[in-house]
């Protein structure tokens, strides 16, 4: 059976002066993690624009919170979440990256999460009126 | 983030430092743009990022694109290894001039 291990759990107000605060606190338990300061930067934008996308997407600018919570999963997986509550509810096809060969300002958020994260999963938790992003990231090895 | 815009001989040199993210990054538009309104050429000075996420790169495209209808010079100087990261996850290190030194982006521009 898979060890998960908790390792951060917090709620923050869904606003883009939030965002630096969220990043130094993922940054700590990133680098507990691994030893490779280039998967630590690739792992924080990724959860960065998933951040984004709720404050912007699903929240629209309105007040609302977010929680993130990061857990490992064995030697080497590593499981964020971020779960919002918004109204709007993010259908996967909003998670579908556009042609990078259209030069236009905007829309790389979901193209970067794919591309960061080996799994990218919405859960949809209509009854409660949560939205749960799952994303998951493979640590190279153990040590990496 | 810190932005400052500083007038050279024949362009703008726009130095920024920090953290560029959603809360920043319309900062960085109103600098970019309000230079090559200006109709002055831009280089952004991008030594000193430490992180930039896709609403930061919006505003460098749509300086990308204001100054290709101005027919202005752009350029980025001294990408930091974490932009880097950010422009090549995205394929835009192949579409913005990226220089290692002012001289090069200035010697690109009309006398």
């Amino acid at each position: 059976m898979t060890k998960i291990k908790k390792l951060l759990e917090f709620q923050f107000p869904a606003r883009a002066d939030q965002l630096c605060q969220v990043r130094e606190r993922l940054r700590e338990t990133l680098r507990a993690c691994s030893k490779s300061e280039q998967m630590v930067n690739y792992v924080l934008l990724a959860v960065g624009e998933a951040c984004m996308n709720i404050i912007q997407h699903a929240y629209k600018d309105e007040p609302g919170d977010i929680i993130l919570e990061v857990e490992k999963h064995g030697g080497n997986m590593v499981v964020f979440r971020l779960t919002d509550f918004a109204q709007h509810k993010t259908r996967g096809e909003e998670m579908r990256s556009r042609p990078l060969d259209e030069i236009r300002p905007g829309g790389l958020g979901c193209h970067i999460i794919n591309e960061v994260m080996d799994e990218v999963q919405l859960i949809e938790c209509d009854s409660d009126c949560r939205n749960v992003l799952q994303m998951k990231k493979r640590l190279r090895t153990p040590r990496d | 983030m810190q932005a400052n815009t500083t007038s050279e001989a024949n362009y703008d040199l726009l130095t920024l430092s920090g953290e560029v993210d959603l809360h920043y990054s319309p900062q960085l538009r109103e600098s970019i743009l309000g230079s090559l309104k200006a109709g002055k050429p831009l280089l952004v000075d991008m030594g000193q990022i430490n992180y930039i996420d896709s609403s930061g790169i919006a505003s460098l495209v749509e300086g990308f694109q204001a100054a290709k209808s101005a027919k202005l010079g752009y350029g980025l100087l001294n990408v930091s290894g974490p932009a880097m990261q950010v422009l090549t996850l995205t394929r835009l290190d192949k579409i913005f001039a990226i220089y290692t030194s002012a001289d090069q982006f200035a010697a690109t521009l009309p006398a």
